[in-house]
């Protein structure tokens, strides 16, 4: 199964993954994303893929995707 | 500067200063103290029936987003982004989870909490800086929904929408609780109509005087039954609180009778039973009204009518509900929806919706009619001239105050309020007092809201 990984020092609060996939991004009190979720199911896969690319930061990566 | 006394005591002596519809001072002070206080209607919850559902409203110019958020729930908030005040939302309607800013990229979820805050760190500092824990786009000062119908007020101090409603929700409920399930609408259609909005909202309360003569070609034509002058005089207007309309006195016969007079079929009528109380019923099966146009202070307006489709002398009834939203002191964008109950059959609902069609909406014969009308008053209540003339808004009322027509009887109207038989503008007048008293409150007080320095909203 496609696995997800953030890396939130990376990350920049932007939240552009939360607004493409709110059942597998979040983002914390301190404006840093969290993950809701890493194993990604196929069906998801496309889905939650083009969230992790919409990232401005590229702190998101779907491995095995 | 601007005395509201110079028009608040002539308007309550039922004289109309003529330049009241279009004045820039009169409309600023409309602005202030009416706009900011009344409950205004915004949308209605089945135009956003699913999650994440959304319409963009304004009052005046302050522009809503209206949404239904993860939980359900009906959110009203102010579009203006927290950081630099751009307009988060730009469409007219739409499906979202979350708002992006297009400025700076500030995003909120559809409930208004901000989600992201780009290099809120670097930039900010993080919360030290910025708090945006618990930020959110402004909701509404106040907001209520009634039969599906979502209001909102500007001043936080607003009474409840069902007292300021008062005995009017007795009258709403021949137009948005047919049954237990209760409306749902399409539109709005929008157009712009150079008149100013109080005109419309006062036709609707109660001009039944117009109808024989502005709509005669209608009559002509076949298309309509009632106004004939004669039938029109046979109705009722009332006044119920905040708002007011007018009736059709239906021939004699029982209650379904009655209703189906006005084309309603049976399971509908079966319906109404079951939804309105036994004084909403006796309104139309003991007494003979049957409710016609309405408005609610300040702008909101409601009309039932029954046409004939077709070639046949079948006629068919439906409900439209519109909102005059001032654009300026001389122009006005209606919005304007068509309702139906949402358990009536698809038949119905599509008959319906043509009979609407061709009566109001932008392309209506009735619409077409009285904006012709509307529109050259506005245009000459802007000149000199029209500051002297004080216009007769007094039929019905004798010189000493009282009226023509005796109030009716609780077992001539089962209905609450006042309400008399026959032509006279009561109905106007309880309007314009209304408007004359918010006018001379002046605006209402508020206090300003700071975003995200912690510690300093005490000291504001
Ligand atoms: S899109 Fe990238 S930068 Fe933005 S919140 Fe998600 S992980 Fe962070
Ligand atoms: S104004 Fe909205 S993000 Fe800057
Ligand atoms: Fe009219």
């Amino acid at each position: 199964m496609p696995i997800l990984k953030a890396d939130a020092a990376a990350c920049q609060g932007y939240a552009s993954c939360v607004i493409a996939a709110d059942d597998y991004f979040d983002i914390d009190d301190d404006g840093l994303v969290v993950l809701l979720s890493t194993e990604v199911p196929e069906a998801d896969r496309e889905r939650v893929d083009r969230a992790a690319r919409a990232c401005p930061a590229a702190a998101l990566r779907l491995e095995g995707a | 500067m601007f005395d509201p006394s110079d028009v608040v005591d002539h308007v309550r002596n039922g004289m109309l200063p003529a330049h009241i519809y279009n004045d820039s001072e009169i409309f600023a002070a409309e602005r202030d103290a009416i706009f900011s206080r009344s409950w205004v209607f915004l949308a209605h919850e089945s135009e956003i029936p699913q999650v994440g559902d959304y319409v963009v409203r304004r009052v005046m110019e302050n522009s809503f987003i209206v949404s239904r958020a993860g939980d359900g729930a009906v959110h009203a908030m102010f579009n203006m982004c927290l950081h630099r005040g751009m307009q988060v939302c730009r469409a007219e309607q739409g499906n979202a989870s979350h708002f992006r800013c297009p400025y700076h990229g500030w995003s909120y979820r559809n409930d208004g909490r901000i989600v992201g805050l780009p290099f809120h760190r670097e930039a900010y500092g993080g919360e030290t800086g910025f708090s945006k824990r618990g930020q959110r786009l402004l909701p509404a000062p106040a907001m209520d929904t009634v039969n599906g119908m979502i209001f909102v007020s500007l001043d936080p101090e607003a009474p409840p929408l069902r007292e300021f409603l008062g005995d009017f929700a007795f009258y709403l409920d021949y137009y948005t609780r047919q049954s237990p399930s209760g409306v749902e609408v399409l539109g709005p259609q929008r157009w712009r109509v150079k008149a100013n909005w109080k005109i419309g909202a006062e036709n609707f309360a109660g001009d039944m005087y117009h109808t024989p003569q502005t709509h005669a070609s209608v009559v002509e034509i076949g298309l309509f039954r009632e106004p004939k002058a004669e039938k029109r005089k046979d109705g009722a207007t009332y006044w119920a609180t905040s708002g007011g309309g007018t009736t059709y006195k239906l021939p004699p016969g029982t209650l379904e009778e009655r209703l189906r007079y006005v084309g309603y079929p049976d399971e509908m009528v079966e319906r109404m039973k079951g939804a309105w109380s036994a004084e909403q019923l006796d309104l139309i099966g003991r007494d003979g009204f049957m409710v016609s146009a309405a408005s609610v202070f300040p702008n909101l307006s409601l009309v039932h009518n029954w046409p004939k489709v077709a070639d046949s002398d079948d006629v068919l009834p439906f409900v439209s509900l519109r909102q005059w939203q001032p654009i300026s002191e001389n122009e006005t964008e209606v919005l304007s929806w068509f309702l139906v109950d949402k358990e009536a059959p698809e038949e119905f609902k599509a008959l319906s919706y043509k009979a609407y069609l061709m009566c109001f909406g932008s392309s209506g014969m009735f619409e077409q009619d009285d904006v012709e009308n509307w529109v050259s008053l506005t245009a000459t209540a802007a000149g000199t001239m029209a500051r002297r003339l004080l216009l007769n808004g007094r039929m019905g009322m004798l010189p000493d105050g009282s009226t023509i027509a005796p109030a009716l009887g609780g077992d001539e109207w089962a209905g609450p309020g006042e309400s008399r038989i026959g032509y006279g503008e009561y109905n106007q007048r309880h309007l314009m007092n209304r408007w004359a008293d918010l006018i001379e409150a002046g605006p209402a007080r508020t206090a300003a809201v700071t975003v995200g320095t912690p510690g300093e909203d005490a000291a504001r």
